[in-house]
């Protein structure tokens, strides 16, 4: 047997970090499509009888994106059941509104637009949302221990399958948050969608603070738009280290006249709760 | 049946060459290390006069049958001195030899000392061999040797970047790759997501990576096999080596048990927490250990047994929110035994497994998942003339895949106890494969595998209409999951769908001297299991499954063709290959397809194919004071996932698509040159083209938030060029040669020029701006590092 035992430390020295770089790279471009934000939210308690659908056109990626609203089109929605329709004004700003939509529950509607002489539709159905048990804060739930953030809690009803898109955004911030879930592995029990801001030095973005405050938007949403949303939260940022293979977004807006140039967006139709949180 | 035919097909041949033995005696044994009485495997026992010879086994066992007779044998391997010996061939004889080692330096082998012109002759390509000994030598990250940042530097291998685990061969998918450590199967070879290899370098004996051509006995994957032996403990005097690193440490023991019958081996590494701060931000750890435990004791002449463990873990932990541990276990009970001089048999009995398990605090929920097998094996090695020599063996796997639990971590989280539906299988493979020397130019390998795959009965298994899991609906022109018509139930023992394939491989190898030889070989696999991963690289939580009802086996077949020449006596070597391979029923993923926690996850998938092919290029000197190589790989690697019906678009339009890992070019340089005896320097040299990914073809407003849109075929674009020099200096101190202790230090700088090689580009928008950017992450820079490496 060896009697040495003595061991020797060593000193390294070691810059050690991943860092990142802003860089330019030639981005290839294709046709711009059509781009149908056709949110029809019905706040919960109100008529809903105001909606606005906004059309715009995809643009390069390196561009400045405000240029490129859409006017001239015709929007209109229908409902499957009573063929009520629901004509949309071109406000000549890329908005088109109405203000006496009927919104009702587990209904089907059509959205049909014209533009460029071209019929683009889409179908979906009016989705219920429950109600929010409470809204709290903490510091220890989270991603960090000590930053506050604001729990938005409820109840999943059980015997059914429910998808849920919760908005968040801090008043004075300039991009929303958002988030989905589902109730695959919470059926029917008590369940928390949660925001927090951890500091990051790199996006100038501080953690909350008291008298912050936070708007909410918590909607019930149909399974084709959670996996449509799933996938568009997923790419808002695209290529990350471990990320997944980014994919065409295709929404539910399709094209009779030409299908290969589909839109892109949603015609979603939720029920909406709309509320917002001032941090104690 | 065919079991019968190929029994038949034995008997056969066995038959026929026993008539040829008259009048011949076998020679047999073993070959060792003098000092440690460590098997060596690839030995090369040459009987120069008649150009006949043979090559110890993974046990360091040999035989071969000649003509009475006098003869001069020479015994040459990698590093070591050679023996010389005259034979008088009159009787069956028994010749253990020991070999010691050429240079007495630290655990270093040398690289070849002399030719080995049977590697010429030799029918097998496609194959590179690497000691402990070259992988040291080799500059890596953080100065700690590492087996496979070692072997990416061959021609044919990559990976998909710094930080991504595994690795890719000949346009391979990393589960494509058979790793076998001790015979033992081993689900994830990384630690630290890619930072690390599991295997302790000091722990390990022999490497050998297999590309092409690749025997019958090996079976169950189809890109690769990496078999990696571990040392088995020195059975003459104990010793402890080990190394202090930037990283980590280790630390290894080993001795006899009883004196040249029986010894032990036990060696650990660790990292060092809190490794990667800078990588996050603050309170975290992360850190990897393993294992290695072995035994061996020799019964007699005619009966070792060996018994050897490894255990890993990789530990994470964020905050106290997020934790994570996985890792590997392998527990091997093998035993050799010696029918007769001519025949030798190894048995194995396997149990390994692989463990995940994550729990994160903010969602509530703890999750585990894993594989285990239990692996029984039986192969021998028959040799039953000087031109001839059978491998036979059988090989029965039986696996149990725990795709997924999901806990709630506390009283008051919302989430339910989910268990995935555990899923059972059982592979089986028989084996014969025969090298066979027709002439002095022209040598065979041939044989064929049957194999055999059943998957198992399971608790719950979806049944669908028309068995069609997956719905494309035409208007949306999205695929769509559709919900399950039935629930079929079964028993654990039934079988609910089985394949069997049978797996010819062959190989020809003809010399037009000593020095020039071509080769070719084909070999057709099947490969049973699946790794459920489409991220760029594949992460620790990807999921393996089985084939089965929805799955189908991926099957390959491989062509490759070589020049292989050895110039001044093998001080130069040259190896060109060329190679092209096909799989079919290689899975690809629907677009947002979610792999985590999928109870159903033939919903998600589609079938395709893959294809790769490449020309490769390996240039070494091997003798001298400067050692190394250069190897250039051009290859193309490809995927293609149609539809299903004409009105499908499958994936990317059902046009091929680049694989993730494909790489155009990739040049590698490795050298090491000897300046005396206390300074050694190395250097590495690596550039390649840049990974497949995907560039934003436009953007769109929506929900008041740009996002990028991605139009283009898919993979097209690549990455920023791959480039970067390491290099090494080894110091060992002249004092050494006259103590116990022996010591040295490796001083190392990776990245010598600080290059920003692109891990990633990420396409975000600034949130002060408000501008879209790329943005790329790059993970090493230049990072110089000391390693302190001792032995008593």
């Amino acid at each position: 047997m060896k009697t040495y035992i003595t061991i020797i430390f060593i000193g390294i020295s070691i810059f050690f970090t991943s860092c990142t770089d802003v860089i330019d790279v030639n981005v290839p471009t294709a046709d711009p499509r059509l781009v149908i934000e056709a949110s029809l939210d019905w706040e919960k308690g109100t008529s809903g009888n105001e909606q606005t659908i906004t059309l715009s056109t995809s643009t390069k990626y390196f561009e400045k994106i405000e240029s490129n609203i859409v006017t001239g089109a015709s929007v209109k929605v229908t409902n499957d059941n009573d063929d009520t329709e629901f004509i949309f004004i071109d406000q000549n700003n890329g908005k088109y509104t109405t203000t006496n939509f009927i919104p009702v529950l587990n209904q089907s509607y059509t959205l049909e637009i014209i533009y460029n002489n071209e019929t683009y539709i889409a179908k979906e159905t009016m989705t219920p949302v429950v109600d929010i048990a409470a809204i709290t804060q903490s510091t220890e739930d989270g991603d960090d221990d000590e930053a506050l953030e604001v729990n938005v809690i409820f109840n999943d009803p059980k015997n059914e399958e429910n998808f849920y898109f919760i908005k968040f955004r801090e008043k004075g911030g300039l991009l929303p948050e958002l988030y989905n879930d589902n109730d695959e592995f919470t059926n029917g029990n008590q369940m928390t969608l949660r925001y927090e801001k951890e500091e990051d030095d790199d996006i100038n973005q501080e953690e909350f603070k008291p008298n912050d405050v936070v708007d909410i938007s918590f909607h019930g949403v149909s399974k084709g738009y959670y996996d449509y949303i799933s996938i568009f939260i997923d790419q808002i940022d695209a290529g990350g280290p471990f990320g997944t293979t980014p994919v065409p977004l295709r929404g539910n807006c399709t094209n009779s006249s030409n299908p290969k140039n589909y839109a892109f967006g949603y015609f979603r139709l939720t029920q909406v709760i709309k509320t917002s949180y001032t941090f104690q | 049946m065919k079991k019968h035919i190929l029994f038949s097909l034995l008997l056969a041949l066995l038959s026929q060459f026993s008539m040829y033995s008259q009048e011949k005696f076998t020679i047999s044994g073993i070959i060792s290390e003098e000092s440690s009485n460590e098997t060596l495997i690839g030995v090369n026992v040459l009987f120069p006069e008649i150009s006949k010879g043979v090559v110890t086994n993974e046990y360091g066992f040999y035989s071969i049958t000649l003509p009475q007779g006098k003869y001069k044998l020479q015994i040459s391997y990698l590093g070591f001195k050679d023996n010389f010996q005259n034979i008088n061939l009159t009787e069956n004889k028994k010749l253990n030899i020991q070999l010691m080692e050429a240079s007495e330096m630290l655990d270093e082998v040398v690289v070849t000392e002399k030719l080995e012109k049977l590697n010429i002759k030799n029918p097998q390509m496609s194959i590179n061999r690497l000691t402990a000994g070259t992988i040291k030598q080799i500059p890596v990250v953080l100065g700690e040797a590492d087996i496979i940042k070692s072997i990416i530097l061959l021609p044919g291998v990559t990976n998909t970047g710094e930080g991504s685990s595994g690795f890719n061969v000949r346009g391979g998918a990393v589960d494509q790759n058979l790793i076998l450590l001790d015979e033992a199967t081993i689900f994830n070879s990384s630690h630290l997501f890619g930072f690390f290899s599991v295997f302790n370098p000091d722990a390990i004996k022999d490497i050998k990576l297999y590309k092409g051509g690749i025997p019958a006995r090996y079976g169950g994957r189809v890109s690769s096999v990496l078999d990696i032996y571990q040392k088995e403990g020195n059975s003459k005097k104990f010793g402890m080596n080990g190394g202090l690193g930037a990283i980590a440490s280790r630390l290894l023991a080993e001795g006899p048990i009883k004196k040249n019958k029986g010894a032990f081996l036990v060696g650990g590494r660790t990292s060092y927490a809190h490794l990667f701060l800078p990588l996050f931000d603050n309170d975290n750890i992360a850190y990897f250990y393993d294992l290695n435990a072995k035994l061996n004791y020799k019964i007699n002449d005619n009966n070792n047994i060996y018994l050897s463990g490894y255990f890993g873990r990789d530990v994470f932990a964020i905050n106290k929110v997020f934790e994570n541990i996985y890792g590997n276990t392998v527990i091997n009970l093998r035993w050799n035994h010696l029918f007769s001089d001519k025949l030798f048999s190894n048995l194995s009995l396997i149990y390994s497994d692989y463990f995940y398990g994550l729990e994160l605090d903010f969602v509530g929920f703890k999750w585990d998942s894993g594989i285990r097998n239990f692996n029984i094996k039986y192969d021998l090695n028959h040799y039953l003339g000087n031109n001839f020599q059978l491998n036979y063996g059988i090989n029965n796997i039986y696996f149990k895949f725990n795709p997924g639990e999901i806990r709630p971590n506390s009283t008051d989280s919302g989430i339910k106890r989910e268990k995935l539906i555990d899923k059972y299988a059982n592979e089986l493979g028989v084996y014969i494969d025969s090298e066979h020397k027709v002439s002095n130019n022209l040598t065979l390998q041939y044989g064929i595998r049957l194999s055999n795959f059943i998957r198992l009965g399971q608790n719950e298994l979806n049944v669908y209409q028309d068995d069609n899991p997956l719905l494309f609906n035409e208007e949306l022109q999205i695929y769509e999951a559709i919900e399950p018509v039935d629930i079929q139930k079964f028993k654990k023992s039934d079988p609910i769908k089985t394949f069997t394939n049978i797996e010819p491989r062959a190989a020809i190898a003809y010399a037009f001297s000593d020095n020039t030889s071509i080769k070719a070989s084909y070999n057709r696999m099947a490969q049973y299991l699946h790794l459920l991963s489409n991220t760029s690289s594949p992460t620790p939580l990807d999921v393996w499954t089985p084939s089965g009802k929805y799955i189908k086996p991926q099957l390959l077949n491989q062509y490759a063709v070589g020049y292989f020449k050895s110039i001044n006596e093998n001080t130069y070597s040259l190896e060109t290959e060329v190679f092209y391979k096909d799989i079919k029923n290689r899975i690809d993923y629907i677009d947002g397809a979610d792999l985590i926690a999928n109870n159903a996850i033939e919903q998600d998938i589609l079938n395709g194919k893959a294809r790769a092919y490449g020309l490769e290029f390996l240039f070494r000197k091997n003798e001298g004071k400067f050692k190394g190589w250069l190897a250039y790989t051009i290859s193309k690697s490809e995927q293609q996932t149609p539809g299903r019906t004409s009105q499908e678009p499958g994936i990317n339009n059902s046009k091929w698509y680049n694989t993730p890992y494909d790489k155009t070019h990739d040049i590698s340089f490795n050298g090491s040159y000897k300046w005396n005896e206390k300074w050694k320097f190395a250097a590495n040299f690596v550039l390649q083209t840049g990974q497949p990914t995907n560039y934003p073809t436009g953007q769109f407003n929506y929900q008041g938030i740009s996002v990028p849109l991605f139009d283009a075929s898919r993979n097209s674009k690549r990455l920023p060029s791959y480039h970067r020099i390491d290099i090494s200096a080894t110091l060992t101190p002249r004092k050494n040669k006259t103590r116990k202790w022996q010591g040295e230090w490796v001083f190392s700088i990776y990245n010598l020029y600080n290059r920003k090689n692109a891990a990633s580009i990420a396409f975000t928008r600034n949130q002060d701006t408000f501008v879209n950017e790329a943005i790329k992450t790059s993970i090493f820079g230049i990072i110089p590092a000391v390693t302190y490496n001792f032995k008593f």
